[in-house]
């Protein structure tokens, strides 16, 4: 837990912030209208007397009170996805649009990708690319389950996707995953800086091949589940210095709170246009942890 | 990972539609408009649909859903596909009481009473499909996936 103290600067309120690490997340699920209405589930859901409260900032988000939300009818027929609250912001961020080709670059589980199909309603075309073979399988299963007949997945290294233009793309980076702590104990005690330079590698390869993927007037949106800046808007900083055909666009999603990006880390100054990225810390919104970015090609 | 690989092993091929929609048609009277809208595709034995959109030039592991699999006969439709399409059934079709419903959901099978041809059935409960069964002779065998059937008898209830 030492680690999150080189974060003592940049966060709000650090002692909440150290303090809610050991507080395990409440389960969480999203309402998939590609197979149910939203009125009917939370009907169904009434009538099995599972406690529930819909998200102040999303309307298809819902907190459970159930044991295992994962056993319930309403998740094997695919009418709900169990997914972390705060995951749910790179799609709304993204705003795919129903007739649009989208690439969701780093797509297994397939949290994100099933989201952006729905938002999708079904039409136009999400390719979701996985180049790790046994990730594979939770991809499929859950686009299967939910229903999403819009998906074609493909196995690229995606520093290496094939050219080809797409409306929108979603980089949800492999990340240390600090902000999962809450989730399972155990993810801060493997984090280091080093582990951070090594992955900020890779991130900074993705989030360049997915910028050149995108049409003129589209966007990307980088996302991690991580409170390091080398991952986040170091990462943002190093593509954005290597063009002028980007910039960042303001994230602001109505009912959840949001941080700036930063823009100074250990000494180094950043561009100032980092601060309309947006950290997602546990203390503030009672959720996991996240680094958004959206960037828009001119 | 080796696209060059993969490029190799993933074949699929366009397919008329017509014939899926009379496959469809013929088992379960669904009505081929249902299957208007999207593409299908052939990969080995396997069937598989997509909203009708323009596909890039890509090496695929999947295209859409896998709807049906043509492996034995007759062909068996995917527990997934049914929960799509199989609402337009008009006939191979049961509708299940709660004790039924969930023994189906755990995977098992059962002996019920229906005037279905032998063959594959879509399985409803309360007017939504639960999924693919195969009934014969009386008695029906659930075709729910694995990792989708209902574990703990007693411990999630139907609603």
């Amino acid at each position: 837990m030492d680690f999150l103290d080189r974060y003592r600067d940049i966060v709000p309120d650090y002692e909440a912030f150290r303090a809610i690490q050991c507080q395990p997340l409440h389960s969480s699920a999203r309402i998939n209208t590609l197979k149910i209405k939203r009125d009917q589930l939370l009907e169904k859901l009434r009538g099995q007397g599972v406690l529930f409260e819909t998200f102040a900032w999303y309307p298809l988000g819902l907190r459970l009170d159930a044991g295992s939300p994962g056993k319930l009818l309403e998740n094997l027929l695919g009418y709900i996805h169990i997914q972390e609250e705060v995951s749910m912001v790179p799609p709304l961020v993204l705003d795919p649009r129903p007739g649009e080709t989208v690439l969701d670059l780093c797509a297994s589980p397939g949290s994100k990708t099933t989201q952006i199909s729905q938002m999708m309603e079904n039409r136009g075309l999400v390719i979701a690319n996985e180049p790790s073979l046994n990730r594979l399988a939770p991809l499929r299963s859950n686009c299967e389950r939910l229903g999403c007949l819009n998906v074609a997945i493909t196995r690229y290294d995606g520093r290496n996707f094939p050219r080809i233009p797409f409306d929108r793309v979603l980089v949800d980076a492999p990340c240390s995953s600090e902000g999962r702590e809450r989730r399972g104990p155990g993810v801060l005690a493997r984090s280091s800086c080093k582990r951070s330079m090594d992955l900020q590698v890779l991130q900074i390869g993705l989030l360049k091949n997915a910028l050149r993927l995108t049409k003129p007037g589209g966007a990307v949106v980088y996302s991690t589940c991580t409170y390091a800046p080398e991952e986040n808007e170091l990462v943002v900083q190093a593509v954005l210095e290597e063009t002028d055909e980007a910039r960042l666009e303001r994230i602001s999603i109505p009912g959840l709170k949001e941080c700036p990006g930063i823009t100074e880390w250990n000494g180094r100054e950043l561009k100032s246009e980092l601060q309309s990225a947006a950290r997602y810390y546990p203390h503030i919104n009672d959720t996991g942890g996240f680094f958004v970015a959206k960037i828009i090609k001119n | 990972m080796s696209p060059k690989s993969s490029r190799i092993r993933n074949v699929f091929e366009p397919l008329d539609s017509s014939w899926v929609a009379d496959q469809w048609h013929s088992r379960f009277g669904i009505s081929k408009e249902a299957f208007s809208g999207y593409k299908f595709f052939q990969k080995a034995k396997s069937i598989w649909a997509i909203s009708d959109a323009c596909l890039p030039r890509l090496s695929y592991e999947t295209i859409g859903m896998r709807i049906m699999s043509c492996k034995g006969r007759p062909w068996k439709p995917t527990t997934c596909a049914l929960q799509i399409f199989g609402r337009y059934a008009t006939k191979n079709l049961m509708h299940l009481e709660t004790a039924f419903a969930r023994i189906f959901l755990e995977g098992a099978s059962q002996a019920v009473e229906s005037d279905c041809e032998p063959g594959y059935v879509v399985v409803f409960y309360r007017g939504e499909v639960l999924g693919c069964g195969l009934y014969s002779h009386g008695k029906l065998v659930s075709q729910i996936p694995k990792e989708r059937r209902m574990a703990d008898r007693g411990s999630e209830d139907l609603s």
